[in-house]
């Protein structure tokens, strides 16, 4: 099981990271305000470490402060490297360093990607054993409780997604939404979209023709009560049209149920992605503010981005929120067999300049099969409650002191207590 | 990798239990001048392993004659921590390895970054 388990997390999480690595540029981001507080609350002198810090986002954060990092994505931590922290290449469930050595420890949106609550505790319990007593750990991951998406199932596969395009204005710091604006067509076309993707519509039902304008596909399982879950790995098809999860979906009512909203999920999500976001947060607070500024290039007929201007744009995903995914038509089709009914009428209109990008074959000479394969990454959404839980009840060495939900994600602040044995 | 990270390895290879101080085998150092800050290495040498400390800068040619055993009022005593802070904070190991002293497994250093990973059942 646990082989399987690291197995998954190395398919569909790791390796994950390193292929898409190149194209992101997490450090742009805004420091989530609450993780920057808590580097900033750490005493002079502290020595703190950010296990998964990915390319190195919070370790310019206090210059008072001694940070390392640490991840197991070898060209993120390069890239780290490369602009002056200090960090290790490690397994988050080995870590590498000595008993009670850091006053602080940062884990921000790593143990959402542990496939089993087994591991998601060992990896705790191995961030704890380093924090000295009376240090603090902040722990972030994603909730399942968003206000813009309902999960209905907490494990879950996320394609990883090239954001839409940027106009070459906006890609400079600073610039504001109000150059993504490109017409009032698209604009009311791209509401349209928004209001027929709305997210939970159990009863809405649509002909298959209308269904073949579904653009996302997405699935869910749950890892823990499933042993063979090596077999949802979405590698191994050859064609344009994503075999896998149809035949998946067709073994199992339950799998296809679970789909279903899924698909009606991500498609909301489409119609809100994060472009106005990129400078400003990880994190998007406000869907109904996401989805009035983002509204210019989601509109087919206005759009004349060119695949090469994407790639570019790939380095701009904010990681590690979920972001939209597009299919072409071919993939599509496959998935609404699956899906039954799906609640999207409109057709979504950023998928061929997406697909381009896909199948430009400028990503690192990987095929667009490979890179669509390899980019769903694996997460664990966390319900209410349910990372204090898994702290309280197993993880004997920590006292927990807050947990908040912050934007779409579980934080907790906990402090190393001494525990004594008998 | 800094000495005062490497002050924070430890080997973690299964049944080890003298995994520290990982044994240094550079075959490139630099020493990159940082601003100095004595109250930050004052605060920071009560954190450190005084003793993995020195034996890592002996290890690169640069233990300056500083003492195997930590003095008392070093905060106080800026050459001291002048010296203190060139081998925390300055020194690096670029290139090389970090060797387990007990199992002797070797941990390569590339472009300034220790690879921790480790083997499945290792």
């Amino acid at each position: 099981m646990d082989e399987a388990a690291s197995q998954l997390e190395r398919d569909h999480v790791h390796s994950v990271y390193e292929r898409i690595a190149p194209y992101f540029n997490d450090s742009r981001y805004k420091a989530w305000p609450k993780v920057k507080q808590f580097l900033l609350e750490q005493e002079p002198g502290s020595i703190v470490a950010d296990v998964g810090c990915g390319d190195g986002k919070y370790l310019h954060i206090n210059e008072d402060i001694f940070k390392l990092g640490c991840d197991v994505c070898r060209p993120l931590v390069d890239s780290a490297w490369s602009r002056g922290h200090e960090v290790q290449l490690c397994d988050g469930l080995r870590l590498p360093y000595r008993d009670d050595c850091f006053d602080a420890v940062l884990s921000i949106a790593v143990i959402h990607h542990m496939s089993t609550k087994e591991r998601r505790i060992r990896a705790i319990k191995e961030m704890a054993r380093t924090l000295r007593v009376g240090g603090r750990i902040m722990i972030y991951v994603w909730a399942m409780e968003q206000k813009r998406r309902k999960f209905e199932k907490q494990d879950i596969f996320v394609p990883w997604n090239p954001n839409p395009p940027l106009s070459p204005a906006l890609r400079q710091r600073g610039k504001g939404s109000q150059s993504i604006s490109d017409g009032t067509t698209s604009n009311n076309k791209h509401r349209k979209v928004k209001s027929t993707s709305s997210m939970v519509d159990e009863g809405d039902s649509v002909g298959p023709s209308k269904q073949k304008q579904q653009r996302f596909w997405f699935f869910s399982r749950s890892l823990d009560s499933v042993l063979d879950f090596t077999s949802l790995t979405m590698s191994r098809s050859s064609s344009n049209t994503i075999q896998t999860p149809v035949n998946e979906a067709k073994e199992s009512r339950s799998r296809r149920t679970s789909s279903r909203g899924l698909i009606r999920q991500m498609s909301s999500l489409f119609s809100s992605s994060s472009r106005t976001s990129l400078e400003e947060d990880v994190f998007i607070s406000d869907p109904n503010d996401q989805v009035h500024k983002n509204n210019n290039r989601s509109s087919g007929n206005g759009n004349e981005t060119s695949p090469v201007e994407l790639v570019h744009d790939c380095s701009s995903v904010p990681l590690p929120d979920l972001v939209s995914y597009q299919r072409d038509q071919s993939t599509l089709e496959g998935h609404v067999e699956v899906d039954g009914k799906s609640s999207l009428k409109e057709p979504l209109q950023r998928q061929d300049s997406t697909v381009s990008l896909l199948e430009s074959g400028e990503l690192k000479g990987k095929s667009s099969e490979q890179l669509k394969d390899s980019c769903l990454r694996y997460y664990h959404v966390f319900r209410e409650g349910e990372l204090t839980q898994l702290i309280q009840n197993h993880v004997d060495e920590l006292h927990v002191l807050h947990s908040y939900l912050d934007h779409a994600n579980w934080y907790v602040v906990a402090e190393k207590v001494q525990v004594w044995k008998v | 990798m800094k000495l005062l990270t490497h002050n924070m390895l430890t080997s973690h290879v299964k049944g080890v239990t003298k995994g520290y101080p990982l044994i240094i085998k550079a075959t490139e150092v630099k020493v990159n001048e940082l601003e100095f800050n004595s109250q930050f290495v004052s605060r920071m040498i009560p954190k450190l392993e005084w003793g993995a400390l020195i034996q890592a800068a002996e290890w690169l040619g640069q233990s300056q004659d500083l003492p195997s055993t930590l003095i008392p009022d070093y905060e106080k005593d800026e050459e001291f921590l002048r010296k203190v802070h060139r081998i925390l904070l300055e020194v690096e190991v670029i290139e090389g390895s970090l060797q387990c002293p007990e199992s002797g497994r070797e941990f390569p250093i590339s472009k300034g970054v220790p690879n921790m990973l480790l083997n499945e059942g290792e």
